[in-house]
């Protein structure tokens, strides 16, 4: 077991602490990234459908609540972020609508406010308008604004590109490494890991679904969290015509949210089916699949179960929920100094460039020392996406790298070489390949290239085939040889 | 460009083997297939049982022996073959976009095609079921290939979700291969595989087969602990109070096939929406000239026999469109699907030529009356949706029938469900 002393310790690499990481990397600063999974953006970034929020689409951004300033402040931020980093952005704009005309009023204050605010002009268009854009909305539909602004972003991807990029830039990232126990010292704390002791000045706890009970651990819980389950389900690729920009429809009740999201991909997303719920609990139900289903056909009635090809859960961790609005926690605790939480129930990935410039505000007026780094490189290169590129760029691709053309995952169109590049930037396990180049998300969900994937994970990584795992420890692929059963007489 | 091919078959499982050595047999100079794996056979290598060739060749033959015979014919014939090469457009003049290692990106445009590529098995995501997303989770085939063509084993304790053949043949195998199948779960009131499979693969190895049951949960956060199961009710939704659990470390999917259709799509190819194939005439040509299609890719059939010989219709039907230019489409008569008739495959047919029509029912049931229209009938003693139901019908008998649009067929059940 090492012992590691380090200035800044950040718990958690989902995208609040690799962002984090990354906008510190531009600083001559020790920083040190720990994540207790095999892979970064496995929290509830996962679980995640990618809009880059306006902070004009809901009347809940209030220009008051802290959440609300952290997306202002980020919203200028993301698509150069992207652009640095080589990861997709893809303004796809969004329709705010409304079934029953009683509402409208709600529309032209958000719409009020919007311009007051200064964020632009979102245009109100009655049905006959939004059918012609929209031409599979249902004829429930009375009209809706429309935010042209509105753009998605793959949230694990840009995870990744910023936990590599922070890498690159001089972070020391630590996956398997799961924090246990904190002890405060006067001028460090002792971090207590899976993987030996980590002592450092400053903690920044980003944590996600467990960030309260880390700051438990020092006695810095000086805040509440709400964990409310949100179910989203995957549609198949032949449905992705049905809407080219998000469409919502304006909350008919309280904690309703209704959407159907274009991801970077093309397929489409929908829920979110909200539901409080015990913590740590991911699984679907039948009851949220079939309420989100009814939902979205109020959206696009020609929506059916058939077309539903995957679905997850994660969970939104909203403070104040219990007196009806939610807000976030990214501050210097108020009882344990040199000790930052952070986190956002929603929207926590489009706040995310915001909320690290602010961490590094906390950390700079409690007096660390940042000088900038000389080295730091804001450029990271994406890998290339065989099923986007042009025939030409193919041609080239294969002429260098013959991998290129060999097709591993038919449904979504990912080469060898491809997936050899996602385990040469960290990719160790058949979830962390797709999460990275995608192959058996599409219609066949695997069934093709997973016994490809894994014999080539093996073959990168250097391990027997019955080693690689799906996500890590405890979660091998296939554990056992032919015939093993019968040699060991079971 | 890869020169002057004359037919291109797209897949090298058994449908587009016996196609390719067929157009060659109807005098096609050059035939070439195409196939994304690494190797010919499609899912023959890994369907290491027995029961394949039986009508074809009346022997007992193993998938690795019946693809042998095929592979050597295509062989000895001089069948062109482009490995772990994929297809990756088609479009409507019948252009080829292919993509290899070796050659890279290329374009072929033969004189006629073959749309040979089999199915897919249907996935775990698109059957909705609740729970938690653990490893350990498989559709038979893909385990099956695991167990028999890479020689490694997903788990000890298995359930398998669906009676497909594949699923109770799998149920079978890991058995044999000392793991224990805890059961094997079934929504509907009957199998989905044949009734040999059941006999031969259930019962003689003493797995239980819970018909009307299905998994209403799936335990397990790094692995799969385990699943729920319970009763279902006429409308096929669980019942409350009849949930069981099973532990296992693998849960097996065995819930269908689909016809791998993505190219044809990409063709304008007419695809029916109940066989989920396009839709064909009498030679398997479909509705773009110079596009045949046989095997699973049409319709999911029971028997690796008749895939092998609706592929030898395409494929000289194909051999002759890439001599001749072109040929006649046999769409004479429409085949309807009547009374507790699922589809009928092919969907049209030319009223002139002796012709096998390929047909399932929707329901099973006793004392069953088939009847083309008013020129054929034949009793069966049950029918089952399982079991495909084929019937050769006489030019001569057709006769008769020439000046009609359509023939319906329908399948009266005298014996009760
Ligand atoms: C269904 C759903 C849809 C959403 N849609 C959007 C959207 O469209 N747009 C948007 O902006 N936001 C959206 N959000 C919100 C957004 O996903 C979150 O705000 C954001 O992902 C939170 O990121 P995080 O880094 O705080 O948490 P996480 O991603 O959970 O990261 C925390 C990390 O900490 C690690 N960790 C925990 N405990 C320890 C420990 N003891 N030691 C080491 N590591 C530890 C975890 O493994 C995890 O990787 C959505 C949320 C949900 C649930």
């Amino acid at each position: 077991m090492s012992k590691i002393e380090t200035e800044v310790l950040i718990i958690g690499a989902g995208v609040l602490g690799a962002a984090t990481a990354r906008e510190l990397s531009r600083y001559k600063v020790d920083v040190t990234l720990v994540e207790k999974e095999v892979d970064v953006g496995w929290g509830i970034t996962k679980a995640n459908v990618g809009v880059v929020c306006q902070g004009r689409d809901t009347l809940e951004f209030r220009p008051e609540y802290h959440r609300t300033k952290l997306l202002w402040k980020a919203l200028p931020l993301m698509e150069p972020l992207c652009k640095e980093l080589d990861v997709p952005f893809k303004r796809v704009g969004a329709y705010l609508m409304i079934r029953n005309l009683a509402r409208k009023d709600k529309l032209d204050k958000l719409a009020k406010r919007t311009e007051s605010l200064g964020l632009g002009t979102d245009t109100y268009l009655p049905y006959s308008e939004l059918k012609k854009r929209e031409p599979f909305i249902s004829r429930d539909i009375k009209g809706g604004l429309y935010d042209h602004a509105i753009a998605v972003v793959h949230p694990v991807c840009l995870t990744q590109a910023l936990a590599e990029n922070a890498v690159q830039n001089g972070v020391n990232l630590m996956l398997e490494t799961e924090v246990e126990e904190i002890q405060t010292g006067d001028s460090y704390f002792s971090v207590r890991t899976n993987q030996g002791e980590i002592k450092t000045r400053y903690i920044i706890n980003a944590a996600g679904e467990w960030v309260d009970k880390i700051a438990a651990m020092v006695n810095a819980d000086d805040f509440v969290l709400f964990p409310i389950k949100g179910y989203v389900g995957v549609l198949d690729r032949d449905c992705s015509e049905l809407a080219k920009s998000l469409l919502a429809i304006l909350p008919e009740e309280p904690g309703d949210m209704n959407i159907v999201v274009p991801t970077v991909e093309g397929n489409l997303l929908f829920g979110i089916q909200l539901q409080i719920n015990r913590r740590h609990d991911h699984s679907t139900t039948e009851h949220m699949a079939r309420k989100a289903l009814e939902n979205v056909r109020k959206i696009i009635p020609e929506i059916s179960e058939k077309d539903i090809i995957n679905s997850f859960c994660g969970y939104l961790m909203f403070r104040n929920f219990e007196i009806g609005w939610h807000e976030c926690e990214v501050a210097m605790s108020s009882r344990v100094s040199r000790f930052v939480n952070m986190t956002i129930g929603y929207p926590g990935v489009s706040a995310s460039p915001g909320a690290a410039l602010e961490v590094v505000e906390i950390l700079r007026n409690d007096g660390l020392r940042l000088d900038p780094n000389p080295k730091f490189n804001p450029y990271r290169k994406g890998i290339p996406d065989f099923s986007v590129l042009s025939e030409k760029e193919r041609k080239a691709l294969i002429k260098k790298d013959p991998k290129f053309g060999h097709l591993v995952c038919r449904c979504e169109m990912v080469t060898e070489g491809e997936i050899t590049e996602a385990i040469k930037r960290g990719a160790t396990t058949l979830d962390g390949v797709k999460f990275r180049v995608r192959p058996g998300t599409g219609r066949c969900q695997g069934g093709f290239c997973g016994p490809r994937v894994t014999r080539i994970l093996a073959r990168e990584l250097g391990i027997p085939e019955t080693e690689v795992t799906k996500a890590g420890k405890g979660s091998a692929v296939v554990p056992l040889r032919t015939k093993q059963l019968l040699e060991e007489g079971n | 460009m890869v020169s002057k091919v004359d037919v291109a078959v797209i897949g090298a499982g058994p449908a587009g083997l016996a196609a390719a050595i067929s157009a060659r047999e109807r005098g096609a100079e050059r035939v070439i297939i195409i196939e994304r794996a690494e190797r010919l056979g499609g899912l023959l290598p890994q369907c290491v049982h027995n029961g394949f060739g039986l009508l074809y060749f009346e022997k007992d033959m193993t998938g690795p022996e019946y693809e042998k015979a095929f592979v050597d014919k295509a062989n000895s014939l001089k069948v062109e073959f482009m490995l772990e090469t994929m297809v990756i457009d088609l479009n409507e003049e019948g252009m080829l976009t292919v993509v290899n290692r070796q050659q890279g990106y290329k374009k072929i445009k033969p004189g006629a095609i073959v749309l040979a590529m089999g199915c897919r098995e249907r996935p775990r995501g698109a059957l909705g079921i609740p729970g938690e997303r653990p490893a350990g989770i498989f559709t038979a085939g893909t385990c099956q290939r695991f167990v028999n063509v890479e020689g490694f084993m997903p788990g000890s304790r298995y359930v398998v979700l669906g009676s497909g053949d594949i699923g109770m043949i799998m149920a079978r195998r890991l058995t044999l291969e000392g793991a224990k199948v805890e059961a094997v779960v079934e929504i509907m009131p009957w199998p989905g595989g044949l009734i040999r499979n059941e006999v031969q693969c259930l019962h003689d190895f003493g797995i239980r087969l819970l018909l009307e049951h299905t998994i209403t949960f799936i335990h397990g956060k790094r692995r799969i602990k385990g699943v729920t199961v319970a009763k279902v009710d006429r409308d096929l939704r669980p019942i409350k109070g009849t949930e069981r659990f099973f532990p296992c470390d693998c849960l097996l999917i065995s819930a269908g096939l689909i016809p791998e259709n993505e190219l044809s799509k990409k063709a304008g190819i007419e695809l029916d929406l109940v066989t989920g194939g396009p839709v064909v005439d009498q030679n398997r040509q479909t509705s773009v000239p110079g596009i045949f299609a046989g095997g699973n890719v049409v319709q999911v059939h029971d028997l690796v026999d008749w895939v092998s010989w609706e592929a030898e219709l395409a494929g000289a039907a194909a051999a002759s469109y890439a001599d001749k230019g072109k040929i006649k489409r046999a769409d004479q008569i429409r085949m309807v699907a009547g009374e507790n008739i699922k589809y009928v495959v092919p969907q049209y047919i030319s009223g002139k030529d002796d012709v096998t029509l390929h047909l399932r029912v929707s329901r099973p049931g006793l004392r069953a009356n088939l009847k083309v229209g008013n020129i054929l009938s034949k009793r069966f003693r049950s029918v089952r949706p399982s079991e495909m139901i084929i019937l050769d019908i006489k030019a001569e008998k057709l006769r008769d029938a020439r000046t009609l649009k359509e023939l319906v067929v329908d399948c009266k059940l005298e014996g009760g469900d």
